[in-house]
């Protein structure tokens, strides 16, 4: 059986801080940004998640919809069935199978495999995929200045033509004091030392690629494009280069510099940003990352183009509105 | 004070508050939103058929909310952007509703002005978020 994504959706918040209103208020910004989303004061993982699936299953046959999974590390409860929501909010069928996705920025790529799993396990359809994340951490914290907000949605289909998932390849290990949120408490922490979070991101990501690879037997120039999870652009740039990927190739997925570290969506919504630049026959990889930590590669191919969405990433990046630092830390309750 | 809608209460109006389900009359084929028990329109019917509303409408008429005038369980969004436009929406289906409008455009709102629905958080009470729909410029 073959598994491929048959359409998707983004949502950007309207809100942005630009790089310079740290600068203006803190002296300096930690994060290399030209600016990043915010979620306005009415806003949650959950209102982008909707937002988001909205747009992708917009003329889909709702009730061949059989497997939902979400994924963020920043759900508005800690404990309550989300899926519900979402039910709810799209008009899905009640008889749903669901997973939820949590606790490292790896939840975006373990709801892909899950749903494309549960797909293949129940013999249903359509398989519903919505990653949305914002990350929070407290405002004296060097690594809060990059976390931004967004939300992405993919339906997968069991034997359709699409972007076909060709392979995946998993490598998980310990890795200690990176980016974690103790049980009860609502921000993230680090121990701040970022060579050695560098070293981890690449141990890991760099294994699941070359992984993948071999597996697939590919090389790196058998794809169109490489996007690699980006909660810093030098380290994500620097290691898919190590990894033989050109620029050409690195490009088109970087979406940090304008959206900000958006978490267990990072990567994916670089897979969104380049599927409009992709024409059948072009093959994709996508490595996600998560801190304590692991990494999955996943290899597409896409047979037949998607159908067109009623906005392209371009536009959802340029239809913003600035706000200032203050407003910033009103809408993070920090004041 | 504010209204106060208790959970249970809110719980059954889930499905109009998050993606508007509304109902057509059998007999005068009008649609009624929020569902009522007899049709507001030919105030005979009391059969109906569930429709799904577009969320499609244009803004019928405007306020602005000041800060000092919101009700206690807008405050804290009153806090954070001062005031908020609420507005009645002409849904494309016939409906008025009203709702608060998000990233309104710098120009200000206008009559007639196309809008569409947006799923946003409303208020939270209790610890419960209640979830439904706003508007915002289409």
């Amino acid at each position: 059986m073959s598994i491929s994504v048959v359409s998707y959706g983004v949502y950007l918040p309207f809100l942005r801080l630009g790089r310079e209103e740290y600068v203006n208020a803190l002296g300096r910004c930690s994060a290399d940004i030209k600016e990043k989303t915010v979620m306005d004061v009415d806003e949650d993982t959950m209102t982008m998640a909707v937002e988001a699936a909205r747009k992708a299953v917009a003329g889909l046959d709702l009730e061949r919809v059989g497997v939902l999974t979400l994924a963020s590390t920043s759900y508005p409860y800690q404990e309550k069935v989300m899926a519900g929501t979402i039910v709810e909010a799209l008009g899905l069928r009640k008889n749903i199978l669901t997973g939820h996705h949590g606790s490292s920025t790896l939840a975006g790529t373990e709801a892909f495999l899950s749903a494309a799993g549960l797909l293949v396990g129940s013999g249903e359809k359509y398989a519903l995929v919505i990653v949305s994340d914002a990350p929070v951490a407290g405002a004296s914290a060097e690594m809060e200045h990059s976390f931004g907000a967004a939300a992405c949605a993919f339906v997968l289909a069991a034997d359709e033509q699409g972007l076909e998932l060709e392979g995946f390849y998993s490598y998980v290990t310990e890795s200690l004091g990176l980016r974690f949120r103790p049980a009860g408490e609502k921000e993230l922490r680090d121990i701040g030392v970022r060579t050695y979070s560098s070293q981890a991101y690449n141990e890991m990501v760099g294994a699941a690629v070359k992984g993948l690879l071999n597996k697939l037997g590919q090389k790196p120039a058998g794809y169109r494009h490489v996007i690699l999870h980006q909660n810093d652009v030098r380290t994500t740039v620097a290691l898919a280069k190590k990894l033989g990927f050109g620029d050409e190739q690195i490009q088109e997925g970087l979406v940090y510099g304008q959206v900000g570290d958006t978490g267990a969506c990072s990567p994916l919504l670089g897979l969104c940003r380049v599927l409009e630049k992709t024409v059948p026959g072009d093959k994709i990889l996508v490595g996600s990352y998560g801190a304590g930590g692991g990494s999955q590669a996943l290899s597409f191919k896409l047979n037949c183009r998607l159908p067109g969405r009623s906005e392209s990433f371009q536009v959802l990046l340029e239809d913003k509105k600035y706000i200032s630092y203050t407003h910033y830390l009103k809408l993070k309750r920090s004041i | 004070m504010g209204a106060h809608i208790s959970i249970p209460m809110y719980q059954r109006a889930v499905p109009q508050r998050y993606r508007l389900v509304g109902q057509r009359c059998l007999k005068c084929g009008k649609v009624n939103f929020p569902p009522k028990a007899v049709c507001k329109y030919c105030n005979a019917g009391f059969e109906f058929e569930e429709v799904t509303l577009s969320g499609r409408g244009t803004v019928y008429s405007y306020t602005i909310i000041a800060g000092g005038g919101a009700p206690p369980e807008f405050a804290e969004q009153a806090h954070c952007q001062g005031s908020y436009p609420v507005v009645v929406v002409e849904l494309e289906e016939g409906p008025r509703v009203i709702a608060q409008l998000v990233d309104p455009p710098p120009a200000g709102i206008t009559i007639g002005m196309p809008v569409r629905a947006v799923f946003r958080k409303i208020y939270e009470e209790e610890g419960v978020i209640r979830y439904g729909f706003k508007f915002r410029p289409a």
